[in-house]
């Protein structure tokens, strides 16, 4: 499911983590950028996806296909060879099986997303298996039936102008480099005499493929303006690659994976379980409370009151009074704790201040903080009881982890309602690392409000300061 | 009649009142502990008379006092164990009383707020009696499947049969009931007739008789 814990990250740019942008260091990264990691796995991207652009893409095929078919009709330029027989029916027999068979054509998905994980680190769910009916064959599958096979067809469709750029990408990897080792290959290679006429060695550059009427150098001292546009393509090419690279995840994520609905209802069906699982739990909670608490009192009580009453006898003089009075005294604590203990209990069932709405149960739960709590609540339309449950119940469960845990001396808690979107946060100027990956306090948390859709962001440098902010709807 | 008692319970308030409650009865608690562990290591020392058990108890806080107690019933047999409770439970009274009802009691824990019968359960426990909850024996009558044999009984004898599901001898019958010994004897001998149960004299294989006729 989509993670309902997000931390907020940027996307690097090309060639290094630069986090202050001052000239110096953007130059920096340029230059760098060609010679990182990232770069070199995105370029290893592009070069291994060109199959999938080419050689498995029916599009590809048929053309291909209809080419051979169309020189082995005769109305071509001659008699075709066995070989161009053989590849016209190959690319036919190929582009049957990628339309016909579903297993191919998620095989190809499968292996793409595969690709992807490696080496763009993506992740990106598997579709949901394809449905057989029982007794159906199981390959060839039922192609047209099966929205996942089409979808792995329309990115390979798809993947046909994306591949072209990534090509482009590699192009001016390789070209550049070229360029730049002109210098170097000249000295060996052209150390004729003087005197004698050279013709011009042509350059490439990113506009013409093999400098064709563009660009050429005759001279050692032409080299080098041949390695500085070398150096340029060097530069430029990171983000042709990181353009290709950035095309082709966003369809591999909307092609390849599971698809927005399947991925919904697999969100719904997480959310669900989490909602059982977390009303189980508070049952079970509640009657260990109860039975560990108001419960164990109560008996406690009558046991006392029991021995007082025995002590009293039947009437007449009571032998031992100081005792009875310390049974009875006993009895009263117990009934007192029982008290407090259900009203507790029932509180945190539901407080009886959230009918009032959430501003006034914040703010009594604000006066209840043992560190001081600026309060800002502007909600001009009420959200849904559940809503504002689950609402409260976060702010109480932030307030508390922050008192626990962080250290602070002011927390700021706001509630503010905006047009569909109910936006709590609680910031504490603590110590921060606050992690929801640690402790159960924080993912129970993302879990309760993604049940509703709502979302949970955790800002907290170790250091601090906490900032936790909750997105829910304002109905459910 | 002296006693020597270990308590296992792990609400400390509920703990120290029923050791106080023992005491003044003039028994001798020799050890009260807080979980199903330490009680059968306190049980192994002091070799008491009766031990009464908390159900559920740290760490599992499931049935941890239920298997201990089972454990007792195993390794000490001359030790009687009184399980108390918040459940009303059959399956955990067929459980403890399986096969062998003598020296075993199973009693919801408000019954000590009534003194005295909670230390004549206790007692009857030690001595290698039996004690039922009345409200556990109510449970069981309403769920028999034997409606018609037991509606074949007047409403005294069914008074009398759940007073013997409770372990009761019958001399308590007759105290609880404020009638003769002979009395209660008739109408017990009456149930057995009408229920087809074969007479027995030890009350706790009288106890099983019925549970296992009630659970049939």
């Amino acid at each position: 499911m989509s993670l309902p814990v997000t931390t907020p990250t940027a996307d690097p740019p090309p060639g290094g983590q630069a986090r202050v942008r001052s000239p110096w260091a953007v130059a920096r990264a340029a230059a760098a950028a060609p010679f990182t990691r990232r770069e070199g796995r995105e370029l290893l991207f592009c070069l291994a996806g060109l199959p999938f652009a080419v050689v498995v893409n029916p599009l590809a095929l048929f053309i291909l296909a209809v080419d051979l078919i169309w020189l082995v009709a005769g109305s071509g330029r001659g008699n075709p060879s066995p070989a161009d027989l053989a590849i016209a029916c190959a690319c036919l027999g190929l582009l049957l099986v990628l339309l016909v068979s579903t297993g191919a054509a998620r095989g190809l998905g499968s292996l793409q997303r595969m690709i992807a994980t490696r080496l763009l680190g993506m992740r990106v769910a598997p579709p949901p298996p394809a449905r057989r009916s029982p007794g159906a064959r199981a390959w060839p599958g039922p192609g047209p039936r099966d929205g996942v096979g089409w979808r792995v067809m329309a990115y390979l469709l798809a993947k046909l102008p994306v591949g072209l750029i990534e090509l482009y990408a590699a192009f001016c990897w390789i070209t550049g480099l070229v360029n730049v080792g002109y210098p170097l290959w000249w000295g060996a290679f052209r150390n004729h005499p003087p005197g004698i006429r050279l013709s011009p060695v042509p350059v490439f550059t990113p506009f013409g493929l093999f400098g064709e009427g563009t660009f050429r150098v005759a001279t050692f001292p032409g080299t080098f303006a041949a390695a500085a546009a070398g150096a340029a393509m060097l530069l430029a090419a990171p983000w042709v690659t990181r353009a290709a690279t950035s095309a082709d995840a966003w369809l591999i994520r909307g092609l390849l994976g599971p698809g927005r609905l399947a991925q919904r209802v697999h969100d719904l069906e997480l959310s669900r379980a989490l909602a059982v699982d977390d009303s189980a739990a508070l049952l079970r909670r509640l009657e260990r409370n109860l039975h560990d608490g108001a419960q164990i009192r109560l008996a406690t009580l009558a046991m006392n009151l029991g021995m007082a009453r025995e002590k009293l006898g039947d009437g007449g003089e009571v032998p031992d009074a100081a005792a009875v009075r310390e049974l009875v005294n006993a009895a009263l604590r117990g009934a007192k704790d029982a008290l407090g203990e259900l009203r507790s209990l029932a509180r945190g069932i539901h407080p009886p201040v959230l009918d009032n709405g959430l501003a006034d149960a914040l703010a009594s739960l604000a006066a209840d903080s043992a560190i001081p709590i600026e309060l800002e609540v502007s909600i001009p339309v009420r959200p849904t009881p559940a809503i504002e449950t689950i609402a409260y119940f976060c702010a109480a469960e932030l307030l508390a982890n922050a008192a626990k845990h962080s250290f602070a001396n002011k927390i700021a808690i706001r509630a503010a309602g905006q047009r569909d979107v109910l936006l709590l946060s609680v910031a504490d100027d603590g110590t921060g690392g606050a992690d929801a990956a640690r402790g159960t306090g924080l993912s129970g948390l993302a879990q309760r409000v993604a049940v509703v859709d709502g979302r949970l962001t955790i800002a907290s440098p170790p250091g601090g300061p906490t900032k936790i902010t909750v997105e829910l709807p304002l109905s459910a | 009649m002296n006693v020597r008692v270990v308590i296992a319970e792990d609400a400390a308030l509920f703990r120290a009142g029923l050791a106080r409650l023992i005491e003044d009865h003039g028994h001798r608690v020799c050890a009260a502990v807080g979980d199903g562990g330490a009680l059968l290591a306190a049980v192994a020392e002091h070799q008491p008379d009766v031990v009464v058990a908390d159900i559920r108890m740290p760490p599992t806080h499931t049935d941890e006092g239920l298997r201990a107690a089972l454990e007792i019933r195993r390794q000490h047999p001359r030790t009687g164990v009184l399980v108390l409770s918040q459940y009303i439970e059959t399956t955990y009274t067929a459980r403890l009383l399986e096969g062998n009802a003598a020296g075993a009691g199973y009693l919801l824990k408000e019954r000590v707020a009534d003194v005295a019968e909670f230390a004549d359960a206790l007692e009857r426990v030690a001595a290698g009696g039996t004690a039922l909850d009345p409200e556990v024996v109510g449970q069981l009558l309403r769920a028999s499947r034997r409606a018609d044999g037991l509606a074949a009984l007047t409403a005294r004898e069914r008074h009398v049969l759940t007073l013997m599901a409770e372990g009761r001898s019958n001399a308590g019958i007759a105290d609880a009931l404020v009638v003769t010994g002979g009395t209660v004897e008739k109408h017990v001998a009456s149930i057995f007739d009408k229920l087809g149960l074969p007479q027995d004299e030890a009350d706790n294989r009288r106890v099983l008789a019925v549970l296992r006729y009630l659970s049939s």
